[in-house]
């Protein structure tokens, strides 16, 4: 049975890749302006879920400037399914 | 964090609201580059029509027709797949997906179709049917396109996969080797 991850357990973690879940790959800006967080508070997260193996960055070029890419693995991917299963029995026991 | 909405961390329904919050805020806030449903279903109608035309006609011209309507379906779609990269900072192989295969089952029927029609016109000579069905069929294939989309806004992460540029790139350098294999075999 799927059991609450720690990880993305923190709602912050759980909106970064909940919103992920919504593309193949996001630009460092382009998720940071869907979260509504500062630079710093993004690049801890993502750093983080890097480290855990949940998602993947990666350097590259967008209109001239260098950006970083950032997309969910499918071990984050998993690990979100699980958790929001998690979530959900949770609640239906509150109910 | 902030939401628009205040949620209570230690509640699991409002911490899943937050995070479904977030990622439909990205998806809405996503745009598809202008004129793309028009040139999507213009590069299409380009592609079954010369397809149908070499495959007839059975010549070196009409293969370079056939190769050429190839090449020009396979550039709008890179286009439009650049310009959506570029306008809203992500990449969605789903789309790449709907808009270079035709993944869908309306754009994909729609396509078939068309190509039948258009070959068996072809092979006929009446190539006004031709350019209907290849119309037609370019189109259903916008307009299969677009009902994604809309499904994709509504439950992103559903339809957010799809096959990656790689995998995109290989099948159309074997859907070019196809057409000629079929041509030169002919």
């Amino acid at each position: 049975m799927a059991e609450l991850d720690p990880l993305i357990h923190a709602p912050a973690r759980l909106q970064v890749v909940t919103t992920l879940s919504a593309v193949s790959e996001a630009e460092f800006a382009a998720l940071r302006a869907a979260l509504e967080v500062s630079d710093s508070v993004l690049s801890k997260h993502v750093s983080a879920l890097a480290d855990a193996g949940y998602v993947r960055s990666r350097k590259g070029v967008r209109a001239g400037r260098r950006t970083t890419w950032i997309s969910l693995t499918s071990a984050g991917r998993e690990a979100l399914r699980e958790h929001v299963a998690a979530l959900r029995r949770l609640i239906d026991v509150v109910d | 964090m902030e939401d628009r909405v205040q949620h209570n961390p230690d509640d699991p329904r409002s911490v899943l609201a937050g995070a479904d919050q977030a990622r439909q805020r990205l998806a809405a806030g996503l745009r598809l580059p202008t004129g793309l449903h028009p040139a999507l279903a213009a590069a299409v109608a380009v592609q079954v029509g010369t397809a149908a035309y070499g495959i007839a006609t059975q010549t070196a011209a009409g293969l370079a027709v056939a190769l050429a309507g190839v090449a020009v379906s396979l550039g709008v779609a890179a286009l439009t797949l650049y310009q959506f990269r570029r306008i809203n900072g992500v990449r969605v192989y789903g789309l790449a997906s709907q808009i270079v295969l035709g993944a869908g089952a309306t754009s994909s029927l729609a396509y078939l179709g068309a190509f039948g029609a258009a070959t068996w016109a072809a092979f006929e000579s009446r190539w006004w049917l031709v350019a209907a069905a290849a119309v037609a069929g370019g189109v259903g294939y916008a307009f299969g396109a677009l009902r994604w989309w809309h499904a994709y806004q509504h439950d992103p992460a559903a339809h957010a996969g799809g096959a990656s540029p790689r995998v995109l790139a290989a099948l159309a350098v074997l859907a070019c080797l196809g057409l000629v294999a079929l041509l030169v075999a002919s």
